[in-house]
């Protein structure tokens, strides 16, 4: 789409905010070789980050079709063997399902909790901006200092979770039934309030006609929320769940401290086998091709998530039905 | 008419490439990159061959001949470390050696110095070691072998006396690297420093209260152990560790699973073969998971050596199945609520009598890629000589010395309230050792047994889980 100016409108480089007329400023003209050399010059630091990010993972990929440990510090091309090892251990793909459930559920409980508390907190009252500070503290501390906050607070002999509850010393939150749903609920804890805050922002820069409009037609709250409120939320709230979707598909470090991915595999997430491969036992290449495994996916759920949050931009615009 | 183009807005002809794709996949880009980057950020160094330092020595010892050399230690916080730190400025003031020592918690000891290792960068001269890590950081190149310094008398004081370390520890810090081969030949990678005997620990005020006396075999064990057990009153009858890493398998665990005359791997036409499967091995193991169940904290899962002893200190378990030197320092007056109540006993017998028992020793290396290579041996000849380690046993927190000198002197001396400790230590000396095969793959194939155990805790069946794990654990050690 372009944009035409009227045809009343004085040609642009005579527009000035001076009533006696524009003034001309003599300017040294800008040799050529600068004005050539200007966008490279600004392109240089997101080129440097570029290469920054993508030398390490050139590396990584070269790794992953090696047999580079420290058992074996000159190693051998071996091709696709790191991968088809990886593929056909069960440990790879009780990894996949745990790192694929922490995902969804966490994403899912994060996205509904953070979209409820965003439309409590958008109601202006002092309440809901005393929350609006208080909200935002779990989102202040590291996620290791909290996987080891939520650790004390889970041990069964004193932890604060039983206390309270008045479960006695009798349930065990880290164990390999209840691991799983005790890491998710300690990401919960850390990022709704994450998805809320950005959702907030987003509830605030709508716009106020077509919710003043509803008004005046009598709309209820609910029908409001359905047709109005959540289509144009839409993008935002894709927003959030693009970020956090990646982020739990990533997810180590509360996981490893609470968990160290037990009991048994209960809780090794992908993030945790390859570290486990790498940094534990030593063997590079096998933790760079478990990496590339993941990067595969996340690139492809990335991919799929950012086209669908296209559409709904387009769609909240309405340019798109 | 003039007309603008909107920024972004693409001129005619050009790639149909939007600010906003172009930004899309950037970020796709960026968010997906990330992942493997950060894993190769640990770029690795190639193979090590540093030259060994001894044969530079030349001439006649002398404490001072690394004088104004500053000297980096990598330790990590444990009873053997804090008691020689009071005694670090005498080291200084004998050889002019300056110390800058850095600690790392447990947890992450052995991370850190795996990458640092691996990175090859000699940031730190000596770093204590547990001698199973020699398995792994030995074929590398990462250690320096002793061997050589301890035969140059340049380089080594006429005192010093090697042989006054008990053997099994000579014998656990020396291997050859060959698959097969047991400890005790190869090169000398390590110094033991200080040792630990996997025994009983116990609330010996509880169970004379009771008229209780500490079982001698396995059945009895486990019914004792049932039978302490009151989760109302918050008391349970053994604690023992649980928690997925391989230093699980290592103390109580590997210690009665030798009693009870299973073995991890056998020799077989030139190639180990794991028997974490045998009819005794998985026999044990129901023993073992039903007792923690039963008797055992209720987070079992997590429990590490610090948490089996706090609750023995604290009095919530009445026994303890872990190293000897763990628990010694609860006994230590006002160190825990149970302090002068704990006794140690060997724990149960094998079926045969047998006390065979699992050793863990921690010890000083020396970085291969030192630079300072003199100063690193001056300062690990003089933590583990007679005269340092002797005034470390005095310090009150360091058990087991390794010398049989400071044995029999200082530390013996420092007994009188630890009942139970001397006899225990003289039952199971004679038959304790390193009870596993050594194999470069000891880290990764000994985790995994630690997590088929949780998953028998879980509920998996013994059989089945052992058996996949002694497939998996047979093909990774002869890779």
């Amino acid at each position: 789409m372009t944009h035409t100016l009227p045809d009343n409108s004085p040609p642009i480089e005579s527009r000035s905010a001076d009533p006696e007329g524009p003034r001309t400023r003599a300017t040294k003209p800008v040799p050529q070789w600068r004005r050539g050399a200007r966008p490279y010059l600004l392109a240089l630091p997101a080129l440097l980050l570029t290469v920054g990010i993508l030398y390490p993972f050139g590396v990584g990929a070269f790794y992953s079709v090696l047999n580079y440990g420290a058992a074996n510090p000159t190693p051998d091309f071996v091709g696709l063997d790191n991968f088809s090892s990886i593929l056909g251990d069960q440990q790879f793909w009780t990894s996949v399902r745990v790192t694929m459930m922490f995902a969804l559920l966490a994403t899912g409980v994060e996205t509904v909790l953070g979209v409820g508390i965003a439309l409590l907190l958008n109601r202006a009252s002092l309440v809901g901006r005393i929350f609006e500070k208080v909200l935002i503290m779990p989102l202040m501390i590291a996620p290791v200092i909290a996987g080891v906050i939520w650790s004390l607070m889970y041990n069964s002999q004193f932890g604060v979770l039983n206390y309270v509850l008045g479960l006695g010393n009798s349930v065990d939150w880290l164990s390999a039934d209840n691991a799983l749903w005790s890491v998710i609920l300690v990401d919960i804890w850390i990022f709704t309030p994450f998805v809320a805050i950005l959702v907030l922002a987003g509830l605030r820069s709508l716009p106020k006609e077509p919710f003043e409009a509803s008004d005046v037609d009598g709309a209820g709250w609910w029908f409001r929320l359905r047709t109005l409120q959540l289509p144009m939320l839409w993008p935002y709230i894709l927003v959030a769940v693009i970020f956090r979707f990646m982020d739990n598909l990533k997810i180590f470090d509360h996981v490893y401290v609470l968990t160290a991915g037990g009991p048994g595999l209960a809780t090794r997430t992908l993030q945790i086998g390859a570290y486990e491969d790498s940094i534990i036992n030593l063997d590079y290449s096998r933790g760079s091709a478990y990496m590339f495994v993941l990067w595969v996916i996340v690139f492809i759920t990335a991919r799929f998530l950012v086209s669908a949050l296209g559409k709904a931009q387009r769609r909240a615009a309405g340019s798109e039905g | 008419m003039p007309r603008y183009r909107p920024q972004g807005a693409a001129r005619p002809g050009a790639p149909d490439l939007s600010r906003r794709r172009f930004l899309q996949a950037a970020g796709l880009t960026g968010l997906s990159v990330g992942v493997p980057s950060a894993l190769s950020s640990c770029a690795i160094a190639p193979a090590v061959e540093a030259e060994n330092g001894a044969s530079a020595v030349t001439g006649s010892f002398d404490w001072r001949a690394a004088e104004g050399t500053t000297l980096r230690l990598l330790q990590t916080p444990h009873p053997y470390q804090k008691s020689f730190q009071p005694l670090l400025a005498e080291f200084t003031e004998l050889t002019g050696i300056e110390l800058e020592v850095d600690l790392v918690p447990e947890a992450d000891y052995y991370t850190k110095l795996n990458i640092e290792l691996a990175g090859a960068t000699g940031a730190h001269d000596v770093f204590m070691l547990g001698a199973y890590f020699i398995w792994q950081y030995g074929p590398p190149g990462w250690l320096e072998d002793l061997g050589p310094w301890i035969e140059n008398s340049a380089a080594t004081n006429a005192e010093y006396d090697f042989e006054d370390i008990f053997q099994g520890l000579r014998d656990a810090t020396k291997w050859d690297f060959q698959l097969g081969s047991p400890i005790g030949q190869g090169g000398q990678w390590a110094l033991p420093w200080g040792f630990e005997n996997n025994v009983v620990a116990y609330n010996k005020a509880y169970f004379d209260r009771r008229g209780i006396k500490p079982a001698d075999d396995f059945e009895n064990f486990i019914q004792l152990a049932v039978d302490l057990t009151d989760r109302s009153e918050n008391r349970y009858g053994v604690a023992f560790r649980g928690s997925k890493s391989w230093a699980t398998i290592h103390p109580g665990f590997m210690t009665q699973y030798s009693r009870e005359g299973a073995v991890d791997y056998e020799l077989v036409d030139g190639e180990l073969q794991a028997r974490m499967n045998s009819p005794e091995a998985v026999d044990f193991v129901r023993k073992w998971v039903d007792l923690a169940h039963r008797a055992g904290p209720v987070g079992w899962t997590t429990y590490t050596y610090p948490d089996c002893t706090n609750d023995l200190g604290d009095g919530t378990a009445m026994m303890v199945y872990d190293a000897d030197s763990a628990t010694y320092p609860k006994n230590q007056p006002g160190a825990s609520a149970e302090a002068g109540n704990l006794g140690w006993h060997p724990g149960p017998a094998g079926p045969d009598g047998n006390y065979d028992t699992n050793l863990w020793t921690w010890c000083l290396a020396m970085n291969s890629v030192s630079s300072n290579k003199l100063a690193a041996w001056l300062f690990m000849q003089w933590a583990t000589g007679k005269e340092a380690m002797t005034s470390a046993v005095q310090q009150g927190a360091f058990a087991d010395p390794v010398r049989q000198s400071v044995f029999d002197g200082a530390f013996k001396q420092t007994l009188g309230g630890f009942p139970g400790y001397l006899e225990s230590f003289e039952t199971v000396i004679d038959s304790s050792t390193i009870q596993f095969t050594p194999q470069s793959k000891f880290f990764d194939t000994t985790e995994d047994w630690a997590v088929a155990v949780q998953d028998i805790f879980g509920g998996a069946d013994a059989q089945e889980r052992l058996d996949s794990l002694a497939r998996t654990n047979t093909s990774k050690v002869n890779l």
